[in-house]
C-alpha cells in the first residue's frame, strides 16, 4: 500500500471557527495512532481577516507542512481566491455554493457543499456548522462514522454534556449529505483505537515547557509577546503546582533581570520572548555572562526588524542572538528543530546554562511554536538533570579566602549560593578578578575575558548538536539550523530517491560553533549551500566568516515555513543547472 | 564537575514546598553582631564627604542591630556612584545594571523567600532610567527594602541634572557641572516629587531620612527592614562634589510633626505635595500599612495548586494525549 500523505486546509474568516475544526480534526487524527504536522496561518487581528489552519496526516512521522493540498475546504469567496491555486491537480475543493462561486474553468475536483444553509434549515444550531464542516471532512476521508462518533465525543465538543446531542446531529447531516450525494474521494484512511498516553499531540511552545519543567525551571519571569506568550500561559499555571514562581513582569528589561537575581539564589530560571522583547533584553545578557549567572532565554522568532510581522515566521534573530552585546559576552546559542526535540532541546539549554554557568539563548520561531506534531511521551526517568557546582561543604572557607571565580580547568567556577554557603561575594558586572573584586588592570581582563570564552568552547563537545545526514559522496550539501531541518531532510530523502547525491548538515548549537563538523563537512563536498529563512543569510554569513570558506544559500522571506517542495525544486536545480 | 541526575530524583523539595525553609541552614546561637561584622574588605571608593558614607554606615548598624548572618542577606544594586554600596558590606551582593535594581531584587525574593533583600541606587538609576520598575516592585509588595540614596544630581557620571534635581537655575548656583548641561535657562524639566510618587502608588511602607543624621537614619533603615512588605526609604545623600547641598538641607531637614499618623495615606501624599513649597524635608516615617505580601499571596496558590512535582508534570503531559 502506498504510504498514506494527505494535506488538508480549512480557510475561512478568522475567529469563524476555521481553526478549531482544524485543530479538531488534526488532533482525532493524531489519536488514532496517525501522525500529523498543523500549520496556520492568521492575521494580527484578534478577529477578522482570513485565516487558516492545515493538517498534513502520514502514517510515519511528517517532517514538513505539505506542499500542495489534498483537500481544501473554504467557507467563502475570499478564501477561494486565495488559497484555490495551492491546491494539486489531483486535489479536491470543498467549498459552499451559497457563500462562493467556484471558478469552472479549473481542472479541479470541485463539491459543493452548502455549509450554512445546512447549519440554517436542517441543524438549526450555527455553532454546529464546525462539527458539520468536521464531519464532511471525515466522511470524505473514509472515516466511518461511528469512529468520526468518537472523535468528536472525545474532542473539544463533547465536553459539555448539553451540546453533545446537537454536535453529534450535525455530524450525522454531514454522513447524511455526503451519502446522498454520493460523494467519495476514494480514501480510507485508516483509523485505529487511540494508543493511550503513549504519544502526545503538541505544539512546540507545549514540549517546550514541559522540558524546562522537567529540567527543574523553578522560576519564570516574562512579559507578552506573540509567539511567545504560550509558553508564559501555559507555565502559569503549572508552576505553583511544581513550587515555583511566575511573574509576569512590567516589561522584558525586568523579566531578564528578575531572571538573573532568581538565578544568584540558585533557582533554574527561564524567561521567553521574541525579537522585540531580545533586543531590550541584550545589555542584562552581558551582565549574564560577566556575573556567570545560568539563565536560559528563549526567543520565538518571527517576522522582523521591528514590530514586524509577528505572526510570521523567519530565521532572523541569528545575529542577535550570536552577536548582540555590546563589549563581547560570549554565550550559549541553540536551536531547536521539531515539536519533540523542543522538549529535549529545553532539558539541555537548562543542563547547559548550569553546567556552564552562563546565558543560554535557545531559538524556536513562530512556525515550530505554534505548529502541533505527534511525539513520543518523554520518560522522565531518562531525562538527565545537571546542577551548577557549588562550594562543598558549609562554611569551611571563609568568604575572604573563597574565590567566586576561580581559575580551574574547565574554566568553571564553584557558585556559592544565598542562604546556603558562608561565601558570600558581590557579583558585578564591572570587571573583576578571581576573587570579585572589581579590577580593571589589563591582567584581570586578559584572565577574565578568556575565562568567559574559553569556557563555553567546550560545549562544542556536547553530543547531539550537529548531524550529518544522506549520501557519503554528495554533489551537494545543504546546511541548514533549527526548525528547517524537517522540510530539508524531507527534500533529502525525495532528491536522494531519484538518485540525486546529496547530503545535510544540520545544527542545533550554533555559539560555540561546531567548526570541526561544519569544516568537515564544507570541504568534502563540491557544493555547498546554507538554507534559512531570511534574507541576507545570516548563519552563511557567520559560517563563511569563522572558516574563511565561499558559500552558496537558499533563503526565502514570505513569513511561512519552507516547503520540502522549495528544497526539492532547488537541489534539482543546483545539480542539474549548476 | 557539575553534578548529574535525572529528572524524576531532581526535586529535593519539601512536600508543603513553598517557604524555602531549611536552604538557609540551621540557625546558630550566632554571637551578636557589631557594625564591624558587615563591613567588607573593600574600602569605599566614594569623595571625602559623599553622604553615602552615612547610608552604608547606618544600613550596616541596622543590620548589626538585627543581627542577621550575612549569608542570609542579599543587597542589589543599580549603576551610580550610589550603586556600589554593595562592595562595601560583608553579606551577598548583586550589582547588576543601570536602572535594574529592584527587578533584580524581586527575582532574588522571589526565589528565596526567606532571604533579606535589601535595593540600593541613585535618584537617577531608580528615577529616569528605572523608574518604570518602582510602581511595578510596590505592586508585588514583595519584603524588599529600596533605599534611594538621593544626592539630586547624576554622580558617577559627573553632574548632570537628575529628575530630583531643582528646576530652573536653582541648582546651577551649587554645581560646577551643571551649567555645562542647561546652560542658558538652567534646568527645564520639572522636579519629580519621588516621595509622593511613591505614595501616589500604593507603597506600603514610605519614610525620608538624611545621611548627616547618622542614628536617626540607622532607625529609619531598620523600620524599614522589620516592616513586612515593600519598604521605600527616601535617604537624602548629598553629592559634595557635583551638587554640594549640606548646607540648605542641614537647614531644611526637620522631624515630622510629634504624633504624626503613619496611617493616613492622604495626609502623607499632603505632606509630601505641601513641604516641596514651604523648602522644607521632613524626616520620619510619612506612611506604613501592613498589606498581604507576594510571598503571602503565593502561599495560597502553593496551597491550592501545590502537589507532587514529578507526579504533576507527568499529569500535566496527559492533557496532550
Ligand atoms: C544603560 C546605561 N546608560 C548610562 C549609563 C551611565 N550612568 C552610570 S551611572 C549614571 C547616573 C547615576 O546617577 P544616580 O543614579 O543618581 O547615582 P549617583 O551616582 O548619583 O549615586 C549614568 C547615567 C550606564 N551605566 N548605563
Ligand atoms: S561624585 Fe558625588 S555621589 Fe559620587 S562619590 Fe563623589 S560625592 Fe559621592
Ligand atoms: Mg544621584
Amino acid at each position: 500500500m502506498d504510504q498514506l500523505d494527505l494535506t488538508i486546509r480549512i480557510a475561512g474568516e478568522n475567529g469563524e471557527g476555521v481553526l478549531t475544526v482544524g485543530d479538531v480534526l488534526a488532533e482525532a487524527l493524531a489519536r488514532s495512532g496517525l501522525y500529523i504536522y498543523t500549520f496556520k496561518n492568521l492575521p494580527a487581528e484578534i478577529k477578522g481577516g482570513a485565516s487558516m489552519t492545515q493538517v498534513r496526516v502520514q502514517d510515519t512521522p511528517v517532517r514538513s507542512p505539505g506542499d500542495a493540498l489534498d483537500i481544501l475546504m473554504v467557507w467563502n469567496q475570499e478564501n477561494y481566491d486565495i488559497h484555490v491555486g495551492e491546491v494539486k491537480p489531483t486535489g479536491v475543493v470543498i467549498y459552499d455554493p451559497d457563500e462562493c462561486d467556484a471558478d469552472e474553468s479549473l481542472a479541479l475536483t470541485q463539491i459543493g457543499v452548502p455549509l450554512q444553509t445546512i447549519t440554517k434549515t436542517v441543524i438549526k444550531t450555527m455553532k454546529s456548522k464546525n462539527v458539520l464542516a468536521f464531519g464532511i471532512l471525515t466522511a470524505c476521508l473514509g472515516i466511518p462514522f461511528d469512529s468520526a462518533k468518537q472523535m468528536v465525543a472525545e474532542s473539544r465538543w463533547g465536553r459539555r454534556k448539553e451540546f453533545l446531542e446537537s454536535n453529534i446531529n450535525a455530524l450525522k447531516q454531514a454522513y447524511i449529505y455526503v451519502d446522498d450525494n454520493d460523494i467519495d474521494l476514494g480514501l480510507r484512511v485508516p483509523v485505529n483505537q487511540r494508543n493511550g498516553h503513549a504519544q502526545l499531540i503538541m505544539t512546540g511552545n507545549d514540549a517546550l515547557c514541559m522540558g524546562a519543567l522537567a529540567a527543574g525551571c523553578r522560576y519564570y519571569a516574562g512579559y507578552p509577546i506573540t509567539p511567545a506568550s504560550d509558553v508564559m500561559e501555559t507555565l502559569a499555571k503549572a508552576m505553583p503546582r511544581v513550587g515555583g514562581v511566575l511573574m509576569q513582569t512590567e516589561d522584558e528589561i525586568a523579566a531578564i533581570t528578575a531572571s538573573i537575581g532568581a538565578s544568584f539564589t540558585g533557582a533554574k530560571v527561564m524567561t521567553a520572548t521574541a525579537g522585540p522583547g531580545l533586543s531590550l533584553m541584550v545589555e542584562a545578557l552581558g551582565l549574564a555572562t560577566m556575573e556567570e549567572i545560568p539563565l536560559v532565554v528563549v526567543d520565538v522568532m518571527r517576522g522582523g526588524p521591528s514590530t514586524g510581522m509577528p505572526t510570521k515566521t523567519e530565521q532572523s534573530d541569528l545575529n542577535l542572538a550570536i552577536h548582540g552585546a555590546h563589549g563581547e559576552a560570549p554565550r550559549i546559542v541553540i536551536a531547536a528543530t521539531n515539536t519533540e526535540d523542543c522538549f529535549y532541546t529545553a532539558v539541555k539549554a537548562f543542563n547547559l546554562a548550569e553546567k556552564y554557568q552562563t546565558p543560554v539563548i535557545l531559538l524556536s520561531d513562530q512556525h515550530l511554536s505554534q505548529r502541533a506534531q505527534v511525539m513520543s511521551r518523554p520518560d522522565l526517568s531518562q531525562v538527565e538533570v545537571v546542577e551548577r557546582k557549588q562550594p562543598d561543604g558549609n562554611g569551611s572557607v571563609s568568604p575572604q579566602e573563597f574565590d567566586r571565580y576561580e581559575m580551574t580547568d574547565d574554566y568553571i567556577s564553584p557558585m556559592p549560593l544565598p542562604g546556603r554557603h558562608g561565601q558570600h561575594y558581590v557579583a558585578t558586572g564591572l570587571e573583576h578578578d578571581e576573587h570579585a573584586h572589581i579590577d580593571y588592570s589589563p591582567e584581570a581582563h586578559i584572565r577574565m575575558t578568556e575565562k568567559r570564552h574559553q569556557k563555553i568552547e567546550s560545549a562544542v563537545n556536547e553530543p547531539g548538536f550537529v548531524q550529518r545526514y544522506g549520501a557519503e559522496d554528495a554533489q551537494l550539501g545543504l546546511i541548514g539550523w533549527g526548525s528547517s531541518e524537517g522540510p530539508i531532510l524531507e527534500a533529502l530523502d525525495r532528491t536522494l530517491a531519484k538518485g540525486y547525491k546529496v547530503a545535510a548538515l544540520i545544527f542545533k548549537m550554533l555559539h560555540p560553533l561546531p567548526e570541526k563538523e561544519a569544516r568537515a563537512f564544507i570541504e568534502s563536498i563540491p557544493v555547498v549551500s546554507v538554507v534559512e529563512l531570511n534574507a541576507s543569510g545570516q548563519f552563511a554569513n557567520y559560517l563563511q566568516g569563522r572558516l574563511a570558506v565561499s558559500l552558496k544559500r537558499f533563503n526565502i522571506i514570505t513569513g511561512l515555513p519552507f516547503k520540502a517542495g522549495e528544497i526539492e525544486e532547488y537541489i534539482e536545480g543546483v545539480l542539474q543547472y549548476g | 564537575m557539575a553534578e548529574v541526575r535525572t529528572a524524576d530524583t531532581a526535586s529535593t523539595t519539601a512536600p508543603e514546598r513553598p517557604g524555602k525553609t531549611g536552604q538557609a541552614g540551621p540557625a546558630k546561637p550566632a554571637a551578636k553582631r557589631s557594625l564591624k561584622d558587615y563591613r567588607s574588605e573593600v574600602k569605599p571608593t566614594w569623595c571625602p564627604g559623599c553622604g553615602d558614607f552615612g547610608v552604608l554606615a547606618a544600613l550596616q548598624r541596622a543590620l548589626a542591630e538585627r543581627n542577621l548572618d550575612p549569608k542570609d542577606v542579599v543587597i542589589v544594586s543599580g549603576i551610580g556612584c550610589s550603586g556600589r554600596l554593595p562592595e562595601f558590606v560583608n553579606a551577598y551582593g548583586l550589582h547588576v545594571v543601570h536602572g535594574r535594581a529592584l527587578p533584580a531584587a524581586q527575582g532574588v525574593k522571589a526565589a528565596n523567600p526567606e532571604l533579606t533583600v535589601i535595593a540600593v541606587g541613585g535618584d537617577g538609576d531608580g528615577f529616569a532610567i528605572g523608574g518604570g520598575h518602582v510602581p511595578h516592585a510596590v505592586r508585588r509588595n514583595q519584603d524588599i527594602t529600596y533605599i534611594v540614596m538621593d544626592n539630586q544630581v547624576y554622580g558617577l557620571t559627573k553632574g548632570q541634572p537628575s529628575p530630583s534635581t531643582p528646576t530652573g537655575m536653582q541648582a546651577l548656583r551649587r554645581s560646577v557641572s551643571m551649567p555645562k548641561m542647561a546652560p542658558y535657562e538652567g534646568v527645564l524639566e520639572g522636579q519629580l516629587n519621588i516621595l509622593a510618587m511613591v505614595i501616589v502608588y500604593g507603597c506600603s511602607f514610605v519614610a525620608r531620612t538624611f545621611s548627616s543624621q547618622a542614628t536617626e537614619m540607622a532607625k529609619t533603615i531598620g523600620r524599614g527592614l522589620d516592616h513586612p512588605g515593600f519598604a521605600f526609604v527616601h535617604a537624602m545623600s548629598p553629592c559634595p562634589t557635583f551638587y554640594n547641598t549640606y548646607d540648605p538641607w542641614k537647614e531644611s531637614f526637620m522631624p515630622l510633626p510629634d504624633e504624626w499618623d503613619t496611617s493616613d495615606r492622604i495626609k502623607a501624599i499632603d505632606m509630601a505635595m505641601e513641604e516641596v513649597g514651604d523648602g522644607v524635608f521632613h524626616s520620619g516615617v510619612f506612611f506604613q500599612d501592613v498589606y498581604r505580601t507576594y510571598t503571602d499571596k503565593l502561599q495560597d496558590v502553593y496551597a491550592k495548586a501545590y502537589g507532587d512535582e514529578q507526579a504533576t508534570i507527568d499529569a500535566l503531559m496527559d492533557q496532550y494525549a
